[in-house]
Order: structure tokens, then C-alpha cells, then sequence
């Protein structure tokens, strides 16, 4: 079911995130992969689960079979689509096969580079930019691709991006969210935030844009894993206070830490936005634990998305 | 300018492996520049070739390497020295590699003609004797017009050109954090200029059979094939 319908019934629209393993989902092989796992666990507690594209820039399972791994667990799949690795040529057929595969949600990005991920001499091909996708895909659920050559069956795919409110200046990255949004995009997924006023910032900035925007947040594993995330990951900035947080607890007791301290932001943070999108990077089950605490005070949420 | 950086002395020795008599051609163009191709680089290989026992038959470097007249000026006067070469080593950017095979065959040789460097793009010099970087990747439809006169096709990673990814961080961009965000770049000098409205316009797709190789230029018909 494409994303836009819960949106448009004014549903607070929950989404977590998988990453295909570096591997294969063949049914037949009696083998349950990592990332079918974690999605199953999601199952009625999300509307929707991404499903990365090569994230990182690592090679791995793709995002349309691994998308189909889940829609086939009766798994709602956004499948995510970035610039990165294929022509306009590929990722117009892409869209053509999601589409034809049965997925109904797509995510337009344009893709970590290739030199942060494990294939540092690959060509990157960038050859369109994720606005230009946006366009392209709403073109083809039009019935025509980019030349405007009529498609025998249109797609109809719902159409989400990405945006960062930690970027500065915030302007630029606004404006380039506009034009995501003249473009063709219905929601919003944002890069993670930590920091509740820069997002109550972002938000306050985007209030005429009329579309959608779901609050991101990676889930935090441990006081390394927020350190290494503010040296290595750009775009992104971990307090102080949550890598002292899960710090100061024993290591079986991070999950119970990392759900408690994810709880809190996403409790003071969502209600400015009409979704939250959770990056567990494996901890699904602290996305479990983290919708039910949400799910106890919905009517919070709710009352918060009307005022 | 084409930036080009000197081979390792290994492989340009493996390169000349089979080959006693050499000659070496620079190119007092581009590659005396980046000081891997002038005079000076010139006599320095031919010295490091003499030590490992190569006989030196030609040292030559064209005013500039890649235009075929200038070579010819340089060249056809030592013929004789060209013809007793077993191979030819060129300290110069691929394309004058290319001219220099051009000039040989042209004066009837047929002889190997091999390259000391590795070209590494179409360079600025931003301080001379120091620093050059890429600026235009020479896309065939140049847009320095709507981006503040700052190249996002060559100096944006991903040559975004609706605006910056979510990547940057401190104004640096995701690949390289020594290197500026070249969207913040452009912001900051169209908002200098009063004219961030021009950013907000929709760029289409590049068309990217006009970069399609090999392009060639009638220069007379002012034409691009």
C-alpha cells in the first residue's frame, strides 16, 4: 500500500529500515536471511519497512529482491533507489520493475560515494541527481519516461526523499527540498537528528511546504558506535549526553538503554512531524519495544500532529 | 592545463625493458608546469636511464608537445637520432604521447613510444609551482552561468545540479574533508551576488552525449562530432 494513503488519512506513519544482506534470499534454500528476520519481527507494529540500496556504497543483495523478499512475507517494502550506481537508462527500468514486482513505494536518493564504501574503485555514475529522479518517476507514473516515450502500463508508485535538518547552512538543503518536492516528492524521511531545537528549527522552516516529513533517528548501539558515527559519518552529530548515556550501563543492558534513550527523542520530537522512520542497523527488536512505548501514548502524538 | 604526475621509475623501466637506445621527449607546455615534463625533467630522466645502462640517443622538449607542428618544428631536425632510437619515452600528458607516435609515423617510423607520466586532468593552477585542481571536466555545455561561476558537474563528488546532498559537514564535503562542499560554495557566492532566486530553477538532466568519446573539434567550422 503506498504511504501517501495513510498520510492522506491523517495516520501517524511509522517506518524502520533494513539492510539487504551480502548474500542471497532464495526461499527454496530453507535459509531465512538477516534482513527477513528483522523485517518479520516489524511486522503490524510498522506501516512500511526501506529497504537500503547498497548503503554505504557496500556491495550487497539488491534492493528490489530483497524488497520482494519482504512484500512476499506480506512486508509493506519502500524500496530505496539512489543515483549512485546506475544511468537513467537503469534506473528508469528500475522503476519499471519495482512497479511490476508488485512494490508500491519508493525512496529517491542520491547515494552514499562510492569511496566510503567496500568497492572504492568503482565508477561512480551520478548521473542524474535525486531531484531529476523525483521528476523522472513522477513522469512515469504519467505513462512516459524521461524522452517522453509513452510506457504500455504506467507505474504508480508512491514517491518519498530525503532531507537532512542538521545540514548548514539549512537554507540550501531547504532549497533543494523544495525542489524534491516540485519535483514530484509525497513524504519526507530526514537524516537523523539528536537535537530537538535544530529540528524544531528545520520544522518551523518547512511548515508551508505541505508535504508530509517523518522524523529519522538511527538507533545509537553504543557509546562507540556514537563516536565513531561523529568522526566517520558525515551529516550527522551524536550528542555527549547519549554516548555518556549508554556508557554508563553494562553491555546487556544497552538494548534496554538504546530503547529508553530512542524513546525519549522520539516522543519529544515526532509530535512536530507526521511520521517517525527508524535506522536500527540491525536492533529491529529495540524498534519493537520503542513502537509499543510510542504506541501506549499515541493519543499524545495524534493531539500533538492536529494542534 | 592537463596536470600529469611522474610514473614510478619502475614501471617507466619496465615500460623500456626491451629497448637499449632511447629517446626522451618532454613538453615545455603543461608538463613543464607541473614540473614533470620540462627541460629540467627531461635531463633528469635521461641521467637516471644512462645509470641503468640505457643509451640516450635524443633529449627534446617541444614548445608544446600535443600541437603536431610544434612537434615537428622540435623533431624532424633529429631524425637521424629518432631513427637510431629503439623506443621513444614521452614526459608529457597522454595527448602528447599520441602526437608524439603522430610525429613518428609521420616522418615514416615505426617505433614504440611510451609515456613516463600519468595525466591526471584538465588542471588550474591555483598557486604556481604548487597547487592545481580540476575545475571543468570540459562537459560540452557549460553552466557556470546559473551556478556563481563554481562548477558543481566537476567540483561536487557527486556533480549534483539541484543542490548539495545531505552529506557536508562544516561546510566539507562527505568525500573529502579537506575539501569544501562545492554547493555551499555556490550558495554562498549566489547570496553574495544577490542572486540565490537563480538557484531555486530546476536543472534538467546533463546530456551527456555531447562528453561522448572521442569528440572531435573542426576548428575551422567552429564544429563539434
Amino acid at each position: 500500500m503506498k504511504l501517501s494513503k495513510y498520510y492522506n488519512r491523517g495516520e501517524f506513519v511509522i517506518t524502520s529500515e533494513v539492510g539487504p544482506v551480502k548474500g542471497c534470499v532464495r526461499p527454496s534454500d530453507g535459509h531465512t536471511p538477516a534482513c527477513l528476520a528483522e523485517a518479520t519481527l516489524l511486522q503490524n507494529r510498522v506501516h512500511a519497512i526501506n529497504v537500503t540500496d547498497n548503503q554505504s556504497a557496500v556491495m550487497r543483495l539488491g534492493s528490489l529482491a530483497a524488497s520482494v523478499a519482504l512484500k512476499r512475507e506480506g512486508l509493506e517494502p519502500i524500496y530505496q533507489l539512489t543515483c549512485r550506481d546506475r544511468n537513467r537508462i537503469a534506473l528508469q527500468s528500475s522503476l519499471l520493475n519495482t512497479y511490476s514486482f508488485g512494490i508500491d513505494n519508493v525512496l529517491c536518493l542520491t547515494g552514499d560515494h562510492t569511496s566510503l564504501g567496500d568497492h572504492k574503485s568503482a565508477k561512480a555514475v551520478f548521473d542524474i541527481d535525486s531531484v531529476q529522479l523525483l521528476k523522472i518517476a513522477r513522469g512515469m507514473n504519467a505513462g512516459h519516461d524521461m524522452m517522453g516515450n509513452a510506457l504500455t502500463q504506467p507505474t504508480d508508485l508512491c514517491l518519498g526523499a530525503v532531507v537532512n535538518p542538521n545540514f548548514d547552512p539549512l537554507d540550501l538543503q531547504l532549497m533543494k527540498m523544495e525542489k524534491k518536492i516540485e519535483a514530484g516528492a509525497e513524504f519526507f524521511q530526514t537524516q537523523a537528528v539528536y537535537d530537538p531545537k535544530r529540528f524544531e528549527t528545520f520544522v518551523r522552516k518547512t511548515e508551508g511546504f505541505g508535504v508530509p516529513i517523518q522524523y529519522g533517528i538511527v538507533i545509537v548501539k553504543s557509546p562507540q558506535m556514537g563516536k565513531f558515527m561523529n568522526a566517520n559519518v558525515s551529516g550527522i552529530t551524536v550528542p555527549d549526553w547519549i554516548i555518556d548515556e549508554m556508557g554508563s550501563v553494562a553491555k546487556a543492558d544497552r538494548r534496554q538503554k538504546a530503547a529508553e534513550i530512542t524513546t525519549r527523542l522520539v516522543k519529544e520530537i515526532a509530535p512536530m512531524v507526521q511520521g517517525v522512520h527508524f535506522m536500527p542497523l540491525g536492533w529491529s527488536d529495540v524498534v519493537v519495544e520503542v513502537v509499543a512505548a510510542i504506541k501506549a501514548s499515541e493519543g499524545d502524538l495524534v493531539q500533538a500532529v492536529g494542534a | 592545463m592537463i596536470g600529469t604526475t611522474q610514473k614510478p621509475l619502475e614501471e617507466i623501466l619496465a615500460a623500456l625493458a626491451e629497448y637499449q637506445k632511447i629517446a626522451v621527449v618532454g613538453c615545455d607546455g603543461c608538463a613543464k608546469v607541473c614540473l614533470t615534463g620540462g627541460s629540467e625533467q627531461v635531463e633528469e630522466l635521461a641521467g637516471r636511464l644512462r645509470k641503468e645502462g640505457k643509451r640516450v640517443v635524443l633529449e627534446a622538449t617541444p614548445e608544446r608537445t600535443c600541437y603536431v607542428d610544434k612537434s615537428h618544428t622540435k623533431l624532424d631536425p633529429y631524425v637521424d637520432q629518432l631513427t637510431e632510437a629503439e623506443a621513444v619515452i614521452v614526459l608529457g600528458c597522454g595527448g602528447a604521447v599520441q602526437i608524439t607516435r603522430q610525429v613518428t609515423e609521420e616522418l615514416g617510423l615505426t617505433i614504440p613510444v611510451k609515456t613516463a607520466l600519468d595525466s591526471v586532468g584538465h588542471m588550474d593552477t591555483l598557486v604556481s609551482g604548487e597547487l592545481a585542481m580540476e575545475q571543468c571536466q570540459e562537459c560540452g555545455e557549460c553552466i557556470l552561468n546559473e551556478t556563481g561561476g563554481i562548477c558543481p558537474v566537476t567540483k561536487c563528488a557527486k556533480g549534483l545540479l539541484n543542490g548539495p546532498c545531505g552529506g557536508a559537514e562544516s561546510g566539507k564535503c562527505e568525500v573529502d574533508p579537506q575539501r569544501d562542499c562545492a554547493w555551499i560554495l555556490i550558495y554562498n557566492r549566489m547570496a553574495a551576488l544577490g542572486e540565490l532566486d537563480k538557484l531555486k530553477r530546476f536543472m534538467a538532466p546533463k546530456d551527456y552525449s555531447k562528453m561522448a568519446k572521442p569528440r572531435i573539434l573542426n576548428i575551422k567550422e567552429k564544429k563539434v562530432a
